[in-house]
């Protein structure tokens, strides 16, 4: 497939792609002029079917003096990375934008240009998406010459808000709501109780992560930070973090190693599934399934404590491996637990799954059709709940996956009900893998040995399954025993973006749970969207514009 | 003729007391009820009264001047008090001689209107959406209501409410208010604010929806009157629909339908905690459909049955 990748793009832009290199065997790495890379984009993703996984961009002036933007692909049934990179002189800091191409894109360029100061050109959304409202402009916080503790000083910038279509009018759901966890604000434009139109504003949670890797901490201190991306999915953050340094510097994890990320990562997903299916249950007032998927996933907890000393972070994760085996003697009572869970979780199952009122609250609400989750680069559970077959530990089999074999849970009609569907398999499933997981796992030593020194320049590409869909980690390495450049995605990045698409000519009362069924981690968020259902116009508002808007308005 | 008149106050008096004293109590024994399905412990009985002197000891707080918001609770509670008053609990209404089922629809009206009318007044989102949404519930909810009524009225050919309880007790169960009963017991549930159909405070929609702007003692009051209503129309379920066995006793009647009321609640608890929430949409086409069933019991009622 490699050799298919190079011949095609060497076919279609000739000398411009400068260098194709496969290094590890998963990446395919091609260097491009930076005046190809939209062809190169639409040669992936249309002419191979290449999945947009994410962007880096990096500040390379002390190393190569110029700036990097690498577009990664997956290539799911080949089980290929491809990564387009292109140097960008810093006396011309653009790019062609590849969003036109490949719709996906649309955050993550905005975000190299918020981080890095690379402009896409020709993107149809170039606004601020990560910066905070009052962040210098000029100032780009990923450069190597801006400090990790820079301050930037305090200005007086407002939101900016948008004029709700005339007619309608404005229902606000955040910056703190009480289904929605996190921070996220929603403007909805409403008739009555219609959805004509949304806007919304996040990114609150930003918290210089990637920034602190590449300048603060070492290779071996990152990964308690991975894992604190999260607070339910944070093994599967350190994980993909240290799989990404691990392909980078060719370390071989132990096979114990790998069977205990395994059964760490299944577990996380048992009792990230049943957390999600109570707050779903909650969301539409159904707090009985809340307190009973909570009362069943609490055991769990338990038995992780047991494991690694935390209910949740455990610390287990280290470039190389695991810093604490699995106590076989605990493998009986981990069995006995993960039996009830599994009967009770069957006995929930089958209560709800004849529930006439929860079927009129689930069926057809948030509809995301495949050709849209296709579009927009949608993972995980709203992915294969809109017939997308795509799932990391099958497509990029990692840690012990491969000799365990996943069953994939499919379904075709990715609504509501189909993701919760998707999420039961899932969870039974889990449950198997734990159990075959405890059944094969070998002795042996639970770390490896690692080099003295992992040497510069070396890039990696890692993805894991996350309960929300599939994390992405992409490291690459460089000198004082740190890495020069750490790019996390994760799930809910793509996911987020369907929503205006999912809420459309829905009802105030559905949003909720058309956003909860997405299981959401607000923490990679938009700036201000505005969707014209009537005319399906996506309308974008510059801050001046907005601010001329409002001004209109005041003096009206 | 004075004794009379002392008799009636002393009904006045015991029926507010039902409605005010005894309200909370049941609510109490409700929550426990709803927390032992979930698999808690929940709050012990008493805590509706615990959080009504709580609330009732805080600042009164007010998000739009004048009288009428300002009274807007306390009518509220008036208004359910004075429903009580129209009811029969074990022996004859103590205002029974002053309106008849169809006084007693107007009254039952009014403390959803005072609520609503407070949520529109204040004038933020989520009150006017909870309070439209209580507006549709009241327009699907109320011809249930009356169809039912109308029944019992057609069955016993009597407009009063004792004069329909009279007559069950002599002629025992029909067919038709067996059907207006059923119909009955689920527009309770929605006069409750009961889940499938709680869709006006939605807590997780719209966050209370028209309570979201009261707090302190306002919020006991509305709180207050919401308890007392769910018990009230209890109360007039059983006694206008399952009066049997009636011993013609007064307490023993008495305490007999308060133990009815007490499983009728416990039934609209069940149900609160076997469903999720309804859209708005989706619980006035239900009542919609449950309006057209209680027209068969009407027409039941017509052929006789």
């Amino acid at each position: 497939m490699a050799q298919r990748v190079s011949e095609l793009l060497t076919e279609r832009l000739g000398p411009a792609v400068r260098d194709v290199r496969q290094e590890p065997a998963d990446t395919l790495r091609v260097v491009l002029d930076k005046s190809a890379i939209r062809g190169a984009a639409s040669a992936l993703a249309d002419g191979l079917g290449a999945r947009f996984l994410i962007s880096a961009g990096s500040d390379r002036r002390p190393v190569s003096g110029d700036f990097a933007i690498e577009h990664i692909f997956s290539l799911d049934r080949d089980s290929l990375f491809v990564i387009l990179e292109c140097s960008v002189a810093p006396a011309d800091p653009r790019i062609d934008s590849i969003t036109p191409a490949v719709p996906g894109a649309n955050w993550a360029e905005r975000e190299s240009r918020d981080a890095i100061g690379v402009s896409p050109e020709g993107h149809p959304d170039p606004r601020r998406l990560m910066l905070a409202d009052d962040w210098p402009e000029g100032v780009f916080p990923l450069r190597r010459d801006v400090p990790y503790d820079y301050q930037p000083p305090q200005a007086d910038a407002r939101p900016p808000r948008v004029d709700p279509p005339s007619g309608s009018s404005v229902f606000v759901m955040g910056p703190f709501f009480p289904v929605l966890e996190e921070p996220a604000h929603w403007r909805l434009f409403v008739e009555g109780e219609t959805i004509i139109g949304c806007d919304y504003r996040g990114f609150y949670n930003h918290r210089g992560i990637e920034k602190l890797g590449d300048s603060k901490l070492t290779y071996n201190e990152i990964p308690y930070l991975a894992e604190r991306i999260c607070g339910i999915c944070g093994f599967i953050h350190s994980t993909c973090y240290c799989q990404a340094v691990e392909k980078a510097a060719g370390i071989e994890v132990p096979p114990r190693a790998a069977y205990i990320r395994t059964l760490m990562l299944e577990l996380e997903r048992i009792h990230s599934h049943l957390l999600w299916l109570g707050i779903a249950g909650h969301i539409i007032g159904f707090d009985t399934v809340l307190m009973q998927a909570w009362r069943i996933r609490e055991p769990v907890m338990w038995m992780a404590e047991e494991i690694s000393g935390n209910r949740k972070t455990y610390g287990m994760n280290t470039v190389g491996g695991i810093r604490r085996d699995f106590p076989n003697a605990l493998a009986p009572k981990l069995l006995e637990i993960l039996g009830k869970v599994e009967k009770e979780s069957v006995a929930v199952c089958n209560a709800i799954a004849g529930d006439s009122t929860l079927h009129a609250r689930t069926r057809k609400v948030g509809v995301l059709s495949q050709e849209c989750a296709k579009r927009i680069c949608v993972v995980g559970p709203p992915a294969r709940a809109s017939a997308v077959a795509i799932d990391a530990r099958i497509d990029h089999p990692y840690a012990a996956y491969d000799a365990l074999g996943v069953r994939i849970a499919l379904q075709q009609d990715g609504d509501t009900w189909a993701r919760l569907l998707a999420r039961l398999d899932e969870l039974l499933e889990s449950i198997r893998l734990v159990r075959e997981t405890l059944r094969a796992m070998p002795a042996g030593p639970i770390v490896a040995e690692l080099p003295d020194e992992i040497p510069p320049g070396r890039a990696g590409v890692s993805v894991v399954e996350a309960p929300r869909g599939e994390a992405v980690h992409y490291v690459v390495t460089g000198g004082d025993n740190r890495p020069y450049r750490w790019r996390v995605r994760a799930p809910t990045y793509p996911n987020l973006q369907a929503v205006p698409e999912m809420v459309r000519s829905q009802t105030i009362a559905d949003v909720p749970i058309t956003l909860g069924s997405l299981d959401p981690c607000f923490s990679c968020t938009e700036r201000v969207e505005t969707l014209d259902v009537r005319t399906s116009r996506l309308r974008v508002y510059t801050h001046d514009e907005l601010l001329r808007l409002s001004r209109r308005e005041v003096t009206k | 003729m004075s004794g009379d008149i002392l008799v009636t106050v002393g009904l006045a008096l015991l029926n507010v007391a039902v409605a005010l004293l005894l309200a909370p109590l049941y609510e109490g024994i409700m929550r426990k009820l709803r927390a032992a399905l979930h698999s808690r412990i929940g709050p012990p009985i008493t805590q509706p009264f615990l959080d009504l002197a709580k609330l009732l000891g805080k600042q009164d707080l007010r998000a739009v001047p004048g009288k009428l918001y300002a009274a807007a609770p306390a009518l509220t509670l008036g208004s359910v008090l004075t429903l009580a008053l129209l009811v029969p609990m074990g022996t004859r209404p103590p205002l029974g001689g002053a309106g008849d089922i169809i006084v007693l629809l107007y009254v039952a009206a009014i403390s959803a209107v005072l609520l609503m009318l407070t949520a529109f007044a204040a004038s933020g989102p989520y009150g006017a959406v909870g309070g439209s949404r209580e507006m549709m519930i009241l327009l699907s909810v109320e011809p249930v209501l009356a169809v039912t009524l109308v029944v019992g009225a057609l069955k016993s050919g009597r407009l009063a409410t004792l004069g329909i309880l009279d007559w069950q007790v002599e002629n025992g169960p029909t067919m038709s208010m067996a059907i207006a009963g059923i119909a009955f017991f689920l527009a309770l549930q929605a006069q409750a604010g009961k889940l499938p159909f709680d869709v006006a405070e939605a807590d997780q929609e719209i966050m209370g929806g028209p309570l979201i702007e009261q707090s302190g003692p306002r919020l006991a009051l509305f709180r207050w009157a919401l308890w007392s209503k769910q018990l009230v129309f209890a109360i007039l379920l059983v006694e206008l629909f399952l009066p049997w066995p009636r011993f013609g006793v007064f307490p023993a009647d008495l305490v007999l339908t308060l133990l009815k009321a007490l499983v009728v609640l416990v039934l609209v608890a069940v149900v609160d905690v076997v469903n999720p929430r309804l859209r708005i949409d989706q619980t006035m086409g239900y009542f919609t459909r449950v309006a057209f069933s209680s027209l068969a019991a009407l027409a039941f009622a017509v052929i006789g049955m």
